[in-house]
């Protein structure tokens, strides 16, 4: 390590030694709506130099000092090119603005250029989604989900049939630090994870990082997902939406002033309570009915921006989001509501062509209560995780070899874990636990992208974290490093390493995401979670078109946490005790994705073969190794978009996975209990944890999109066909004994395994629309 | 636990409000590890009762249930020397039959003594297994019996529903130690399938009196059984493993757990050896 920091300071000291060049800055957007584009390439032609822009749509190139001119060439997919001749001398301030494409023929020859620049990058196990893409994947009750979409890509494994769980490259699913314009979301799901928070309609921008993590993340072991919202369009006022089987959204966005600044709202909500309402009005009074329970969540993102002066942008960006599950009959008035909240304060300022930084506060909260209101009598119990953050990034462009980003944050996280108040109305009966915490987590990275040659780059950096909860303290410094070595400009061979920290735990009672599952700090007892993640890769551009990448990794994980057999988790103060502490790990030779951008088919095909172990828990097992649930040896999955004309548009996926593994029982005994209770013919008895691996899961989707315009709006009708071939895949299996009818009641007579499966074919239909 | 009871009671119900909807469920053939059989212990020492105790044989998941006339030698462990020693004396149960007809219980060794009610008395019991099968320990105590203090019944004052009735069931806890209880509601019959079934324990409550209420859900004329069962730690995990068990293997929400038993020994066995004191009220609902 010590080696490492000499290394690190050396190099510092050389970059801020290089030479003075001229340089070229400015901010790259879209021409119809001024949103700020993230990751638009910038060459300069023949000098074999280029940058691509930064999240906050911010470039930087250094040139040449002289005066024959050069010429850049700015590309972003899905845009046309812009080609700019500039004379380079000192400082040069080019803003531009990009318009969308109109040709597939200049989108193919844009693709090839994007396309090399991913394969000359030292970025690998990266995945991004686009707007495009989102729209076009067929989704479950037509509703577009940005998770489920990752879910197809190579290296994710789903939680369960239909859900958005996310399990990256072995890791569970609170191993991935997911943030919505720099806020942490805790909890990015709806409806028991059959739906995520993120409306596809405010969001602008995915990048998902399943290794080679750059400095700048941190708190996470197993991934970063960075989602960006949409800024508002800052030329005209529009309205966008749709309306589907389950939610309708609608969107509005204009400028506060034109070109300077502008807002967006972006709200939906479910509304199959609406229904369920009516149902048991007209049911009211029947002696046998069940009522059916009120659920529906809605969201609600807004952002603003403001331009203050040429070099200063400030964002103000929210979301808040809930679900809402409500029953009332004689025997319940039950309540129980789930959701985030986060909030971003955004700073960017322009220094000069070199130096951009970026000053954010963010606000974090996710919260679950439940209640139960009786006559004389309530009960509540509820769990709250608060962060409040502070950070500040620079990016630094000393010269044409050298891209140095650094910076340092601060968050203060507040929990309260499973908080129960419950007792009677006078006092007299209460009941109460549950628990409050918090910490301090600080973070300082610094890293630099350095061009060694034409044909080496590597990304170095070392992010230093810690964590405060006292009479806890933990440090740690977390190396990074990723290298590109380019053997031509269409093949390259990538390598990674990165160690990542993680100071806040998910306690989760089942395989299954549950809101009532509890973030807990690290404590005395309970130390960080520490990864360790090598990778190799290669990168191979087949044609102007299609990306082949491979990968192989290996991934160590240290100080994982999961509960006892058997804990106790509600109305219990000390949960520590029901915690135990082990390892594990996760390697994959092959993690392959073969994509293509442009053209009229579109699409990728991705397959992982893996396998995940977790292991020496003194509770679990003995301390054996075992497989978590989600340890699905073989991954694959096909997407393809067809666009026929301007007007018709059709997507299939087929996707393939083995079974998840399980932990079923393999013994059984009764117990004939105590005067009062009931002779319980099957007691299971559990065995080793999932040594039973289920059927394979394999399912096709189909989407048509047929789109029209009219005078002053765009429309499609999305018809989405979910399970087309009507296949029952498995859910879970469960056990039990069947019974016969005899003349001395109902007796067992045999046991028999029933699969459950949630989805059949299921279409819908939903109208999008835009003004 | 009434926490954890309840939201049981949602997950499970959502679970079962998308399978309902969905309706698709079908029966497949599973291939589980290889089981060996375990020995079962079943011991409740009731007070006023004679020491019965029930030693059978736990089974392979998809063992047949046979129930012919093979069915009680296949299941139960006979010939085992069974003792439980208590107050300096030891007492030797005999391997037979025996039966309670309400509600219905079966033991297959019976001592001729009657178990005192005395608190604080220390049982050990010791099975030496028949074939040179080895031994089977497990220790208890008497507890103290908690009693109801009392079971009022009021009426729902929402017009919609003022002909229905629940009840609420005190007791007073000893906050000095910590105590576990299991709580059974049964309506019409100690043979019906428990209302309320769960364990908790007190170190939640704030206040020495403890309420287990119900919903407005009886009319006059029904019969309400509370009971309340005042347990031991061990007794109280092996019930809450036991639960876990059986929800895990029916709710995809719900982890499973393995039964956490009182009793140890050779052929791993299963099972619980405890002093089963409770207290309970039948009242007849009336305005």
């Amino acid at each position: 390590m010590k080696k490492l920091l000499i290394l690190l300071f050396i190099s510092f000291a050389a970059l801020l030694q290089a030479q003075k060049s001229a340089i070229v800055s400015g901010v790259l957007r879209d021409a119809q709506n001024g949103e700020t584009l993230i990751g638009a390439t910038v060459q300069a032609v023949g000098l074999d130099r280029g940058n691509v822009s930064n999240e906050y749509g911010f470039y930087s190139l250094s040139l040449p000092s002289g005066n024959d001119s050069i010429t850049l060439r700015f590309s972003y997919i899905g845009y046309e090119t812009i080609i700019a001749k500039i004379k380079p001398n000192g400082a040069t301030k080019l803003n531009l603005s990009l318009n969308q494409i109109g040709s597939q023929i200049q989108e193919v020859i844009i693709q090839a250029n994007a396309l090399e620049e991913k394969v000359k990058s030292t970025e690998m196990s990266v995945t991004t989604i686009s707007t495009r893409e989102i729209k076009a994947v067929p989704a479950l009750f037509g509703e577009t989900d940005i998770i489920k979409i990752l879910q197809l890509k190579p290296g994710f494994t789903p939680g369960s049939e239909g859900t958005t769980g996310l399990f990256v490259r072995g890791g569970n699913s609170d191993q991935n630090l997911i943030v919505l314009d720099e806020a942490v979301v805790y909890n990015p799901n709806h409806l028991f994870g059959f739906f995520s928070t993120f409306n596809s309609d405010a969001v602008k921008d995915l990048k998902v990082y399943k290794g080679g993590f750059p400095a700048q993340y941190g708190g996470r072991l197993s991934s970063v997902i960075d989602v960006r919202m949409k800024e508002g369009n800052s030329k005209k006022y529009t309205a966008s939406g749709g309306i589907g089987l389950i939610s309708s959204r609608l969107t509005v966005e204009g400028p506060i002033k034109k070109d300077e600044s502008s807002f967006i709202v972006s709200g939906r909500r479910t509304y199959v309570d609406l229904i369920t309402r009516q149902v048991n009005k007209s049911n009211e009074g029947k002696e046998d009915y069940v009522k059916i329970p009120d659920y529906y969540f809605y969201d609600l993102n807004t952002k603003v921006n403001f331009k203050l002066t040429e070099k200063d942008r400030l964002y103000l960006s929210g979301y808040f989001g809930r679900d809402v599950f409500n029953f009332k009959d004689q025997t319940f008035n039950f309540r129980f509501d789930w959701g985030n909240a986060t909030g971003t304060a955004r700073w960017n300022h322009v220094f000069g062509p070199r130096l951009f930084s970026n000053t954010t506060f963010t606000y974090s909260d996710y919260r679950y209560k439940i209640q139960n209101i009786l006559q004389g009598f309530s009960f509540n119990l509820s769990s709250n995780v608060k962060d409040a953050n502070t950070k500040v990034d620079f990016f630094f462009q000393p010269d044409n070899r050298h891209s140095v980003r650094f910076g340092a944050n601060i968050t203060y996280h507040d929990f309260i874990t499973a908080r129960l108040k419950a007792g009677s109305d006078d006092g007299q009966i209460k009941f109460e636990a549950g628990r409050t915490y918090n910490g301090a987590e600080y973070g300082a990275y610094i890293a630099d992208e350095w061009t060694l040659t034409p044909r080496i780059k590597v990304n170095y950096g070392l992010r230093f974290s810690a964590w405060q909860n006292n009479p806890a303290f933990y440090a740690n410094l977390e190396p990074r490093i990723a290298s590109n070595f380019s053997i031509s400009d269409r093949w390259s061979l990538k390598a990674s390493y990165s160690r990542m920290n993680q100071y806040v735990h998910l306690l989760a009672s089942s395989g299954l995401s549950l809101p009532t599952d509890i973030w807990y700090p690290t404590t005395e007892g309970i130390k960080p979670e520490i990864s360790d993640q090598v990778a190799i890769g290669t990168s191979f551009l087949l044609g102007d078109q299609v990306l082949i990448t491979w990968e192989a990794w290996y991934k160590w994980l240290q100080n994982q946490v999961d509960f006892k057999d058997g804990a106790e988790l509600f109305g219990n103060d000390e949960l520590e005790n029901e915690l135990t502490i082990g390892r594990g790990f996760a390697y994959s030779p092959l993690e392959l994705e073969i994509e293509k951008k442009a053209g009229k088919l579109t699409g990728w095909i991705g397959y992982t073969l893996a396998w995940v172990k977790r292991g020496k828990f003194s509770d679990i097992n003995g301390g054996a190794y075992f497989p978590p649930r989600f340890d699905t040896r073989h991954n694959f999955s096909i997407v393809g978009t067809y666009e026929f004309n301007k007007r018709w548009q059709v997507t299939a996926t087929w996707v393939y996975s083995s079974g998840y593994v399980n932990w079923l029982p393999v013994g059984r005994y009764s117990v004939q209990d105590v005067p009062g209770a009931p002779f319980q013919t099957v007691i299971p008895v559990y065995g080793n944890r999932n040594t039973y691996r289920y059927p394979a899961y394999m399912r096709g989707d189909l989407g048509v999109v047929w789109k029209w315009k009219k005078k002053h709006s765009e429309h499609d009708l999305t018809l989405s066909v979910y399970n087309v071939t009507d296949r029952r895949n498995p859910y879970f299996i469960y056990i039990q004994p069947e019974f016969e009818t005899t003349a001395v009641g109902d007796v067992p007579v045999s046991i028999q395994a029933k699969q459950v499966s949630l989805f059949p074919v299921l279409p819908s239909l939903t109208w999008n629309f835009k003004f | 636990m009434l926490t954890i009871h309840i939201l049981k009671k949602i997950s499970f119900v959502a679970g079962l409000a998308f399978l309902a909807a969905c309706n698709l469920t079908n029966d497949v053939t599973i291939d589980l590890p290889d089981y060996n059989r375990q020995p079962v212990v079943e011991c409740y020492l009731e007070p006023g009762k004679p020491f019965r105790l029930l030693l059978s044989q736990s089974y392979s998941f998809f063992d047949p249930f046979g129930l012919d006339s093979t069915f009680l030698q296949k299941t139960l462990l006979d010939n085992a020397v069974v003792t439980i020693s208590y107050n300096g004396q030891t007492d030797t149960l005999r391997n037979q039959l025996a039966f309670d007809f309400s509600p219905v219980k079966i033991y297959n060794y019976v001592g001729a003594n009657i178990v005192p009610a005395t608190p604080g008395v220390a049982y050990q019991l010791n099975i030496t297994l028949p074939n040179n099968g080895g031994n089977i320990t497990a220790n208890t105590t008497m507890l103290p019996l908690v009693r109801i203090d009392s079971v009022p019944v009021d009426f729902s004052t929402d017009p919609r529903y003022d002909t229905l009735a629940r009840t609420l069931m005190y007791i007073t806890d000893d906050q000095s130690q910590p105590n576990y209880y299991r709580r059974l509601l049964n309506i019409g019959s100690l043979d019906s399938v428990p209302d309320q079934d769960f364990i908790v324990a007190d170190r939640i409550s704030l206040t020495s009196t403890i309420a287990f209420g119900t919903g407005y859900e009886f009319t006059v004329g029904d019969t309400v059984f509370n009971t309340i069962f005042h347990i031991q730690k061990d007794y109280y995990d092996y019930v809450e493993s036991y639960q876990l068990a059986v929800a895990g293997n029916l709710n995809p929400f719900s982890q499973p757990s393995p039964i956490k038993s009182n009793v140890s020994g050779s052929g791993n066995p299963l099972g619980i050896f405890t002093c089963l004191v409770y207290d309970r009220d039948t009242t007849i609902i009336e305005r």
